[in-house]
């Protein structure tokens, strides 16, 4: 706390008004039992969100605000408010962030609340695990989705091939990628996106290997050995024209609707179970998901399930109990339930989950049996990555995978530089 | 509109000539806004296609039409659309009135005014144009919740009453310099004071470059996005730049759809704006019969 | 610019007379100058200068966004220029764009401004249709509308493919992908244009009939009258535009989705920043970056402002 006070009260004092706000200007941030609550998202979220808030205050009283934001806004406005001692109540928060905003004390652990405000009895063990950060629990996950591929059954259908399943490996992509090639439909489908660049999709297939990311105590999980295997397969994939070239990958900037699925370059590509439903609504073929593909017959537990994103608590400590509150109603609550669906993905209360099945929509029924029955492709989770586990992904492994597939750089010469700028990135965060 | 008028030059040759001129040139104008605006009416056709249609056609003839997008867009979000419109006028227009008002004060006494540190002020003032704005996001967003304003408009709006716009002095500056100095000499002479001078001489002679800082003004301010973004948090507060970017959520379901058909509503007032006030931006001097 | 000698003038006269005479002196030289500059001088002490100070400071600190700032000493300012190649990235994009756009787009939008100067009839429509793809500014639907254009099955591509040309993926093309943005700045060149029409306006109509009377061509015309007197607004937009193009954010934003993607091609010094300062929470290193952008923009302009002498042309 002190810390907090004394960064703003350094912010306040180079302003030339401070004064002015000092002398007892009304603050905006009074506290006066409302909850602040914050989450990025769209129309449809907002709409599940709200109605649950209402139904929070009309049951318990209070006064609970919202905003949403989409996700490339959220974190600049969320930082800003953080930053200037204004943070919300309840934020929603991202596995890759969190470990950022606990690590800085900008959200609070929330393990004095379990048992208490905050009733977590038959909830998820592995999802609790996961909104722990140094051993405290800074998130309460709001449903657990899992990586998978998303893939145009339309398409399949076309070119006269089975579409992938549950055994799918590497070598059957290949064989799917050459039936696409020979049939040539839409101008020249590919069977997959080219997810060399893909973090998570290298993660799965590390994994598989019984390898990971990065280790528990924030290093490198491999090497430059597993890197340039990984490079190479992507090579001879792109070769081949299994995947996509590199243009069209490039054209993916990361929004949905720039994928190589939606844009009608590919067949499939590396998604999330939660998102099936989202993308289903911008494309006019029948989608469906199914897990990564594996590394050969019978290798498994690359997959894990992973909380979609959290409710963590910011702002004044007084209101960390509502905050808490509120959120356990949000997880617990069957009514509430019913009014989120599975937009964030799979329930982590088991009643709320059985509860829900019988209702949902015939994609979300996809989604829902995919996480409940990853079987064997279920591994143990994975540590929190590293904070700086962001920037290797976003402005390293983008980066290069697109040097190898521009041809700027070879695979091994790629993989080399992955590992040690990787390596030098770790060290300095 | 005159300069016709004027630069004829009798001839029948010259008359023919001139003709053909404006032949080509409408030809080269209508061939030129169609390739300016083929985005544009693509965008446009793309709000009365089906969603699932947006992202694989290119062409500008969708395949069913539907203009349920609108009604969509406009009454999809918490609050109405048209709140964002209200909020956006607001804003733009107090904006105007306080840029116009202040930048030109302190133009005119960067471009007539003698005064020890005119350069120094000058420079400094050019310099608050060069700094990204997102180094000083943070302490300026403490500025102003300590200040007591944060979720409402005044961080938007009273930095245009106090000049923080420098783009805009500049601008004002350079055109108060191209008018000519024995305007002011001679009210100096006849006893004027500064102030009569600039309200009376200056102010009215500098009608264009007065409608462009208005024109300005409003569209950047009816653009702007990352003020609002960060001083709004409740939705009655919105722009409409902000209800826009409400309908796209990369990660997840989003409404292009509405999102195409309210852009293309946004887009209609600024127009109007334009057309309007560029009439004065066309006549300014020509109707003030100035000439040297 | 007589103020230097005016100023000598009175500090040597000053010390003559009385006191109370001095500030009636320096009132009556001064006063009216900083009463019309009140509101600015106002705004700028108390709302500009302070963030301002504060980022200065943060650039000398590690500042995280979310804890407590230490001073690290020029520690930011020495990785820029030792070991961070995606600052020389930066950089190098950044150059380039502005060597490229601003030319294009100023010469582009005196063009076109010179041609709707004419006599010609529906004027007013042209010049809102031409203004039209400056008033989208940085929306979202540019993501869009861009891709259509520009990828490698894009209207572009299609229409080249009328004359046999097999174009590539302009936008996500390392080697073109920069260029699909200079397009886009040079496509918004309403600002600039308008600016231009209203210098355009300032011209006296009876200096063109004179010239005409004389039997000036209107090349020659163009050089001998339009150009020198416009020549305040050419220094004005130049120097905005250049100052705006070093800044350039929201296009290569919303455009590459934040990313500066392919292989860095598109990363502005700005969207580099940004991801440096609210993607990493690197606070302290983002402020260092801007600057050390402010400094070169400084340097740009004061030396645009030393030149201006030689080729600006003001009436007084």
């Amino acid at each position: 706390m002190t810390l907090r006070f004394d960064r703003r009260q350094f912010l306040m004092g180079s302003s030339a008004l401070a004064a002015a706000g000092a002398m007892g200007l009304r603050p905006a941030f009074g506290q006066d039992g409302r909850l602040r609550l914050i989450f990025w998202g769209g129309q449809d979220r907002a709409d599940r969100t709200y109605k649950v808030a209402d139904l929070y205050t009309e049951q318990n009283g209070g006064d609970i605000e919202g905003e949403f934001l989409a996700w490339n806004d959220y974190w600049t406005k969320l930082a800003t408010q953080v930053a200037g001692g204004n943070a919300p109540n309840i934020i929603q928060m991202d596995y890759r962030y969190i470990v950022e905003y606990a690590t800085r004390s900008a959200i609070r652990p929330l393990d004095q609340f379990v048992g208490g405000p905050l009733q977590l009895t038959d909830f998820d063990e592995d999802q609790l695990e996961g909104g722990k950060v140094g051993g405290q629990l800074f998130g309460i996950s709001l449903g657990a989705n899992s990586v998978a591929v998303l893939v145009n059954n339309t398409a399949f259908e076309e070119v006269g091939v089975e579409p992938p399943n549950r055994d799918s490996t590497y070598d059957d992509y290949m064989a799917m990628g050459e039936a696409f090639n020979s049939a040539n439909i839409r101008g020249g489908m590919k069977a997959i996106s080219d997810a060399s660049g893909t973090e998570p999709m290298l993660d799965n297939w590390l994994r598989q290997h019984g390898l990971a990311l990065y280790t528990a105590d924030g290093k490198l999980g491999f090497g430059e050995e597993e890197a340039v295997e990984w490079f190479r397969m992507w090579a001879s994939l792109r070769e081949a024209g299994v995947c996509v070239d590199a243009e069209s990958q490039a054209l993916d900037t990361g929004a949905m609707e720039s994928t190589m699925v939606i844009l009608g370059k590919s067949a499939t590509m590396p998604s999330n179970s939660n998102q099936l439903v989202a993308y289903q609504a911008i494309s006019q073929d029948d989608l469906t998901i199914v897990n990564y593909p594996r590394i050969a017959a019978g290798a498994g537990g690359g997959h894990y399930r992973k909380p979609s994103m959290f409710f963590s608590v910011g702002g004044s400590e007084a209101n960390a109990q509502a905050a808490a509150e509120f959120i356990s109603f949000f997880v617990n609550n069957p009514d509430a339930a019913q009014i989120l669906g599975v937009e964030r993905g799979i329930p982590c209360s088991a009643a709320v989950r059985e509860a829900l099945a019988p209702t949902l929509d015939e994609k979300s029924q996809i989604a829902l049996n995919f996480v409940a029955n990853l079987g064997d492709l279920l591994g143990p989770l994975p540590p929190p990555p590293p904070p700086a586990a962001g920037e290797i992904d976003s402005s390293l492994l983008r980066t290069i995978s697109q040097e190898i597939a521009f041809g700027a750089r070879s695979p091994e010469d790629g993989a080399r530089a992955f590992v040690t700028d990787a390596t030098a990135i770790l060290e300095r965060a | 509109m005159t300069t016709e008028a004027l630069t004829v030059v009798g001839s029948r040759g010259s008359r023919t000539r001139r003709r053909i001129f404006t032949v080509v040139a409408h030809v080269l104008l209508v061939g030129a806004s169609i390739l300016m605006l083929y985005p544009l009416l693509w965008m446009l056709a793309s709000t009365f296609r089906p969603e699932n249609e947006i992202f694989t056609s290119s062409s500008l003839w969708p395949s069913s039409w539907s203009i349920d997008a609108y009604f969509r867009g406009w009454s999809g979000l918490r609050v109405s659309f048209g709140t964002f419109f209200l909020n956006s006028f607001v804003i733009a227009i107090l904006s105007i009135a306080g840029n116009v008002f202040a930048c030109s004060l302190a133009a005119y006494a960067f471009a007539r005014l003698q005064f020890r540190g005119r350069n120094f002020w000058f420079a400094l003032m050019l310099m608050t144009l060069m700094l990204p704005y997102h180094v000083t996001l943070i302490p300026q967003y403490v500025l102003f919740l300590n200040l007591g304003w944060v979720n409402s408009f005044l961080p938007l709006v009273v930095p245009k009453f106090l000049a923080a716009d420098a783009f805009f002095i500049f601008l004002m500056v350079q055109f108060f310099r191209g008018l000519p100095k024995e305007l002011d000499e001679a009210a100096m002479m006849d006893g004027c004071s500064p102030w009569r001078i600039y309200w009376k001489i200056i102010m009215p002679l500098s009608l264009p470059v007065l409608a462009t800082a208005a024109i300005f003004t409003f569209i950047w301010t009816w653009d702007d996005f990352l003020g609002p973004l960060i001083y709004l948090s409740e939705m009655r507060q919105y722009t409409v730049q902000l209800g826009l970017r409400t309908f796209v959520d990369s990660t997840g379901q989003s409404d292009f759809g509405g999102m195409l058909a309210m852009s293309v509503l946004t887009l209609v007032p600024v127009f109007l704006f334009f057309l309007f006030f560029q009439r004065l931006l066309i006549e300014g001097i020509a109707t003030t019969g100035m000439k040297r | 610019m007589t103020a230097r000698s005016m100023e000598t003038g009175v500090s040597a006269t000053g010390r003559a007379v009385a006191k109370t005479g001095v500030w009636a002196r320096i009132w009556q030289q001064d006063g009216p100058g900083y009463l019309f500059l009140l509101p600015w001088l106002i705004g700028f002490f108390g709302l500009t200068v302070g963030p301002m100070i504060t980022s200065l400071y943060l650039s000398f600190t590690n500042f995280d966004l979310l804890t407590t700032p230490d001073w690290v000493g020029a520690a930011n300012y020495t990785r820029m220029f030792t070991n961070d190649p995606k600052f020389a990235a930066a950089m190098r994009v950044t150059f380039f764009f502005v060597i490229f756009s601003v030319p294009l787009k100023l010469a582009f939008a005196l063009a076109v401004a010179m041609l709707l100067n004419r006599g010609l009839k529906g004027l007013p429509l042209y010049r809102a249709v031409f203004y039209l793809p400056s008033l989208l500014g940085g929306s979202v639907a540019i993501a869009i509308l861009w891709r259509q254009l520009f990828a490698g099955d894009g209207l572009v591509n299609q229409f080249l493919a009328n004359f046999g040309i097999i174009g590539p993926s302009w936008i996500s093309n390392p080697n073109y992908s920069l260029w699909t943005l200079i397009i886009l700045s040079v496509w918004q060149f309403g600002s600039p244009m308008i600016i231009f029409l209203a210098g355009l306006r300032q011209i006296p109509q009876d200096m063109y009939e004179a010239a005409s009377l004389d039997g000036a061509s209107k090349w020659r015309q163009f050089w001998k009258i339009t150009l020198p007197l416009l020549t305040p607004v050419v220094f004005f937009n130049a120097i905005v535009q250049t100052i705006d193009a070093f800044k350039s954010f929201t296009p290569a934003f919303v455009i590459s989705g934040g990313t500066g993607q392919p292989i860095n091609s598109t990363l502005f010094y700005t969207l580099y920043l940004y991801q440096e300062a609210f993607g990493f929470f690197r606070m302290g290193y983002a402020s260092a970056l801007a600057w050390f952008l402010l400094l070169m923009i400084a340097a740009f302009t004061a030396f645009s402002f030393l030149t201006s002498k030689y080729w600006v042309h003001y009436d007084d």
